[in-house]
């Protein structure tokens, strides 16, 4: 499991009780009075350029303390995180009455108070007052809280120094901030800026910009914040490790994975064997366990090429197809919401998995969803509108689904890591708002159809009318004839897109290397960069130049030699998550495992309405989850989401009990005609017996010591009910399910490795 | 790796960040799972370890009027039939239909100023179960149950060596509550059947044949024995975290404790009898077991026919004949919730576990007539007009005990005609803030990741109830 990827704590807004603090203020006032000429002589202070960033780097307006898009503490809204400095000037300068300032005297204003602490703040101390923040906000109280000063330059960029560096392990860096105005000036705001580090194993980031890294290499990337502006400092952390013997490069995947490992010092594991080797690409590409005999013929084989020979009949093989249509229906919520569905859910899921047997480039199978028009019977990607009605779910689905965006933040504020706006937002949105819909003779089915018109969207904010632009890229004039889903999808498409190709690859990258390139693999920003850049453009360019081939990149991605290292550390790879100087392992999702554990037991899990032997892999739909117990355990998605994180890979407690005692299970294990009764009555050797199971489950020859403890078990007698001893054909029918129920509750069969 | 924090000044230095730690229960994105057990072995939490709550749930919704919040001098169109009675608590009045728990009205507390702001049962059931502001019906409830947040903060601290799952649902409240975005993991472990019926008896637990037991643990070892894929390359703690699932499920399956817990004919007759021999009761005296055996959040509904023709509490005229099901309902509930209270208290299970009882809302003060829809327990022949009153948010009641608050008393108030809430009024965050304090977790500080990848805080403007806190 991995630990509680989503959950997180902020570190104040308690509960707050609001207090009054007039009765406060009076007794200071006299010995008050004398320091108030020097604060106000203080050198002039903006609430927009001095005091916003202090109030953002203490936290004030954070989501859950008073930003306006977490509620807002108490009466007290501001914006998150500080995009909107006139509404929050109007929020602390005049909102409530204007209590929460104090001009006479500055340190008993009740922002001062609550935010030091001295009046009861549920946010606790937020500033101590003796730091630069609190003499900063008092000086601009005592000068008559202005919202600018007189020619005040605009901030215009922000700098990070250095921007990139090399930073040995458990060592410390410090970062400087820089801020550049309109008049060319910069100044240092190291003190006033945030920082963030994207992964807090690797490296932890004080208040003031003084980076520390732990003990895990790689590349790690600082965010720094200030005024609405991001930078960011990215380290490569080397283990600084001999590495001495580089396995032969297979392509250019090899030359920049291994490059990186060496430029890091970290050696590789070996590359694998030929059993892990051929259950792993089987898995990966078709969602399958190699049958025994392509096992068996595998491992005979003396070809110098018979990985590259594997890999083509896999990516031919209707397995591809069957298991990548699976992945991508989920994401693209093929959702059975009614009974009356199905016809739209097949429809939907047949036209994508054909699609990908017959390798339809990627480009033109975007468009074809994208651009859909019609009925669902006639052209099934129509099913997708169906199904995402409003515009603003088609907008966010296609920004992080083919382009790694995530656009839906920026519907209510601006993108706090991003440079997306709500203008950004509305523009796109504007390509989906002349989408017509007629109903048709389906119930709940509409034809798609391009509606005549000049496409606009309203900012609901600034309430302009905003015409297509797609993420801040000018597409040309749309004219009322022309729909202007087109002009998206042709934009999206476009060799020079920076991020169409760069998502799918990342995305396809993730599914075998098992952490994307960049993470999470849809959320692509500047601020969020790669752990290999190098080797992502290379991907990229790989992809374009290929025609945005999915089966060639399936192809480059496996044949490399970086796919297909040993999952088994050395002596120092152990620490290494994010440089692939090995395979990680992951868990079979669920459909596979249940597939698997068909094939190792010889039972066949049914499913309404498709025909026998319909392997999970091959389900059209969610449907299927609600009559699988075993599926939905597993934490097969319900297409709810176009995050591949909707399914559920860790483990649970009901997945153990269900594998452990369910009577699912015990009825496949018992299964007539099953695996179990065919080898209890084969007239062959218990070796041999067991020698099967092995290559069916593991796909490989049993060790020495497991196949004498494995057929000393089967030899084992068992006693019935009444103490009496079964026969020897009952007893080594029981065994043999026993010796199958132990090899599928192993991790060796539940991972893969 | 997402941002494991929500990028603010929140969330200064690591020095402070680890401090911080320590007080509260929630886990960390960035710790893996063995930073997790060298986290839970440092921060034990005493106060909270084992803090546990029922929650009694009225599917459908009960009417405040009839039963905790009586106005007995209102005209006859809003008031019912049923006379008012005195309670232990001078100044609190219940109507006859709950004598047992008026006689013991000392022992809980009455919160008469619940508000949601939902008419239906889904959004109404959301409002409860998640804190969702939306009024509107929707077919999934977009935001995790309480009860499965719970679950999951807890799990992050799971101890391996329990012998009960953290999170039971007894015929739990199903069709609105879900994991959402946590996941199915993260659900009940879920019982369901009639408690009360001599068969009764829940799978994957404690299996009673022996020989099974055997055979399990045979083939258990024979596992292990083969289970020799490379431990040393789990950096992320996920082969030693399927260990301890399974390690879980065998105790489940067969240790003798977990199975007692399930067991009710461990409880002695006279026990049995005092909550009812019936499925409400024994579903009851089962989760007081459960809780008492270890189980830390207990959810259980109470529907099925006990409640009368169409199985809930949802008394439209066209349902049932409203006062006549309220009677229907009545001996079986009362008795039912006043054992539990009884029993919590008698067996000190008072400070550790906290029960609230209530539905998604309360129902219409006015009585409206309606042709009713079908014959059966509390309805009349279809056709007849009979009294009902429908869904009702704005105003109900719930009753709380345990959990070490202060009881006897009533919190809050309705208007003269039970139909707001006005004074104290509470809304379903607060509800829920009330549950999670008693847990123990800082609901003011916790936001968990929707698919987006969304902060999304557990509580977004709710406090909990301060009269309810022990």
């Amino acid at each position: 499991m991995e630990a509680s990827p989503r959950l997180r704590k902020s570190l104040h807004g308690a509960v707050m009780k609001l207090e009054s603090s007039l009765l406060r203020l009076v007794a200071p006032l006299a010995c008050a009075l004398a320091s108030q000429n020097a604060l106000a002589d203080d050198p002039a202070v903006s609430f927009r350029n001095d005091v916003l960033p202090i109030l953002t780097k203490a936290g004030c307006n954070a989501g859950t303390c008073h930003a306006k898009a977490g509620g807002g503490q108490n009466g007290f809204q501001l914006s998150l995180l500080g995009f909107e400095p006139t509404e929050d000037f109007e929020a602390i300068v005049k909102e409530a009455r204007g209590r929460r300032l104090f001009r006479a005297v500055p340190r008993e204003s009740l922002l001062l108070r609550k935010a030091t602490g001295q009046t009861p703040h549920g946010g606790g101390v937020r500033l101590q007052a003796d730091s630069h923040g609190y003499r900063t906000l008092q000086s601009w109280i005592a000068q008559g809280s202005p919202y600018a000063t007189e020619n005040e330059p605009l901030l215009t960029s922000i700098t990070v120094e250095p921007s990139r560096g090399i930073v040995r392990m458990n060592a410390d860096q410090q970062l400087q901030a820089l801020a550049t105005y309109s008049d060319g000036l910069t100044r240092d705001v190291t003190q006033s800026a945030l920082f963030e580090s994207n992964d807090d194993a690797m490296a932890e980031v004080s208040e003031n910009g003084l980076v520390r890294t732990s003990n895990i290499p790689g590349k790690v990337s600082v965010m720094v914040r200030f005024g609405g502006q991001v930078a960011v400092f990215t380290a490569a952390v080397p283990l600084g490790a001999p590495v001495e013997s580089l396995p032969a490069p297979n392509n250019f995947i090899d030359d920049h994975v291994f490059g990186n490992l060496k430029q890091i010092g970290v050696p590789p594991s070996p590359v694998s064997d030929d059993a892990t080797f051929l259950r792993r690409v089987s898995l990966d590409i078709a969602g399958r366990l190699p049958t025994p005999e392509e096992t068996t013929a595998f491992l005979e084989s003396e070809a110098a090429d018979k990985r590259e020979d594997a890999i083509e009949r896999l990516i031919r093989s209707p397995g591809y197809a069957d298991y990548f249509a699976n992945k991508w229906t989920s994401v693209l919520k093929n959702r059975r919401d009614d009974t009356n569905d199905i016809i739209s859910n097949f429809a939907f899921h047949a036209w994508i998995r054909d699609s990908l047997l017959a390798n339809v480039s990627y480009d033109q199978l975007v468009k074809e969803l994208l651009a859909a028009t019609g009925t669902i019977v006639s052209n099934p990607p129509v099913a997708w509108y169906k199904r995402v009605k409003d515009p603003k779910e088609q907008l966010e689905d296609v920004a992080q689904l083919f382009l790694g965006v995530r656009m839906q933040c920026a519907q209510c504020h601006h993108h706090p890591f991003e440079r997306w706006s709500q203008d950004d937002y509305y523009s796109l949105a504007a390509f989906f708002t002349r989408i017509g819909r007629k109903p048709t003779g389906v119930a709940g089915e509409d034809l798609i159809f391009h509606k005549r018109g000049l496409a606009t969207a309203k900012n609901v904010k600034t309430g302009a009318d905003l015409v297509p632009a797609a993420l801040g890229d000018d597409v040309g004039k749309i004219s009322a004839d022309e729909d202007p889903r087109l002009r998206l999808a042709n934009w999206m498409a476009s060799r020079e897109n920076p991020f169409f190709a760069k998502a799918v690859v990342n995305r396809y990258w993730k599914h075998f290397f098992r952490r994307g390139l960049i993470e999470p693999e849809d959320d692509i920003r500047e601020t969020n960069p790669p752990t290999n850049p190098e080797l992502l453009a290379a991907l990229e360019s790989h992809f374009v130049e290929s025609g945005f081939d999915l089966k060639e990149l399936v192809r480059v991605m496996t044949r490399s030699k970086a796919y297909q290292l040993s999952a088994v550390p050395n002596e120092h790879n152990l620490v290494d998550r994010q440089n692939y100087s090995r395979y990680y392992p992951r868990r079979l999702q669920a459909e596979v495992i249940l597939d698997a554990i068909d094939d190792l037991t010889g039972a066949r899990t049914s499913f309404a309405n498709l025909p026998a032997g319909t392997r999970a892999v091959a389900l059209p739909d969610n449907s299927y989850n609600r009559s699988s117990a075993f599926l939905q355990v597993f934490g097969r998605p319900n297409s709810q989401s176009v995050c591949e994180c909707e399914r559920v890979q860790s483990s649970s407690l009901a997945q153990s009990l269900h594998l452990i005692n369910s009577s699912e299970i015990k009825g496949k294990l018992a299964v007539g005609g099953g695996r179990a009764a065919r080898l209890q009555s084969a007239e062959i050797s218990h070796e041999q017996r067991v020698k099967e199971l092995y290559r069916v489950a593991f796909s490989r020859e049993p060790r020495g010591d497991e196949l004498s403890t494995a057929v000393a078990y089967l030899i084992e007698p068992i006693e019935d009910a009444s103490g009496k001893p079964l026969s020897e054909p009952a007893a080594l029918k029981q065994n043999l399910q026993d010796l199958i129920w132990a090899l599928m509750n192993t991790k060796e069969f539940l991972f893969n490795h | 790796m997402t941002h494991p924090f929500h990028a603010s000044g929140c969330c200064p230095g690591p020095g402070r960040r680890r401090g911080f730690l320590k007080l509260g229960l929630a886990g960390f994105a960035s710790l893996t799972l063995p930073g997790l057990l060298r986290l839970r072995a440092e921060n034990p939490d005493p106060e909270h370890q084992g803090k546990a709550v029922i929650l009694v749930w009225k599917p459908g919704g009960c009417s405040h009027l009839d039963t905790y919040d009586p106005k007995p001098d209102i005209s006859s169109d809003y008031r019912g039939p049923f006379s008012v009675i005195d309670t232990k608590v001078p100044g609190m009045q219940f109507t006859e239909l709950l004598p047992r728990q008026a006689a013991l009205a000392d022992k809980f507390t009455v919160l008469r100023s619940m508000r949601n702001g939902a008419g239906g049962h889904p959004a109404g059931s959301f409002q409860m179960f998640s804190g969702d502001s939306d009024t509107r019906d929707k077919p999934k409830p977009k935001y995790p149950s309480w009860m499965s947040i719970a679950n999951y903060i807890k799990q992050q601290h799971r101890d391996p060596g329990r012998s009960l799952p953290y999170y039971v649902g007894v015929n739990s409240p199903s069709s609105y509550n879900s994991p959402a975005y946590l996941g199915d993991a993260y659900g009940p472990f879920t019982v369901t059947g009639d408690p009360n019926d001599p068969k009764f008896s829940v799978p994957n637990i404690g299996l009673t044949d022996q020989r099974e037991v055997r055979h399990l643990s045979r083939r258990s070892s024979l596992r292990q024995n083969l289970d020799t894929l490379e431990r040393a390359f789990d950096q992320a703690g996920e082969l030693q975290a399927l260990d301890e699932f399974e390690e879980q499920a065998m105790t489940l399956l067969t240790n003798p404790q977990t199975k007692e817990a399930f067991d009710l004919s461990k409880e002695d007759e006279a026990t049995r009898e005092r909550y009812g021999r019936n499925t409400w009761g024994q579903q009851l005296l089962l989760a007081r077991r459960l809780v008492e055996a270890g189980v830390e959040v207990l959810s259980t509904s109470l529907r099925g026919p006990l409640c009368g023709r169409v199985n809930n509490w949802d008394d439209h005229a066209v349902n049932h004949h409203v006062f006549d099901a309220l009677r229907f309902r009545a001996e079986n509930y009362d008795r039912a919730v006043s054992a539990l209270i009884e029993d919590i208290y008698e067996r000190g299970l008072d400070k550790r576990v906290l029960v609230v009882v209530t539905g998604e809302f309360g129902r219409t003060p006015k009585v409206n007539y309606q042709p009713s829809t079908g014959a059966g327990n509390a309805s009349a022949p279809a056709g007849t007009r009979q009294p009902g009153r429908d869904h009702w948010p704005r105003g109900f009641s719930n009753i709380w005990f345990g959990g070490g608050i202060e009881t006897g008393r009533f919190i809050g108030a309705t208007d003269k005609l039970g139909e707001d809430s006005i004074e104290r009024v509470c809304s379903p965050e607060d509800f829920m803030a009330t549950i999670y304090h008693h847990l123990g977790i800082d609901y003011s500080k916790i936001t968990i990741d929707d698919f987006n990848g969304r902060p999304t805080p557990i509580i977004n403007q709710g406090k909990a109830i301060r009269e309810l806190i022990g």
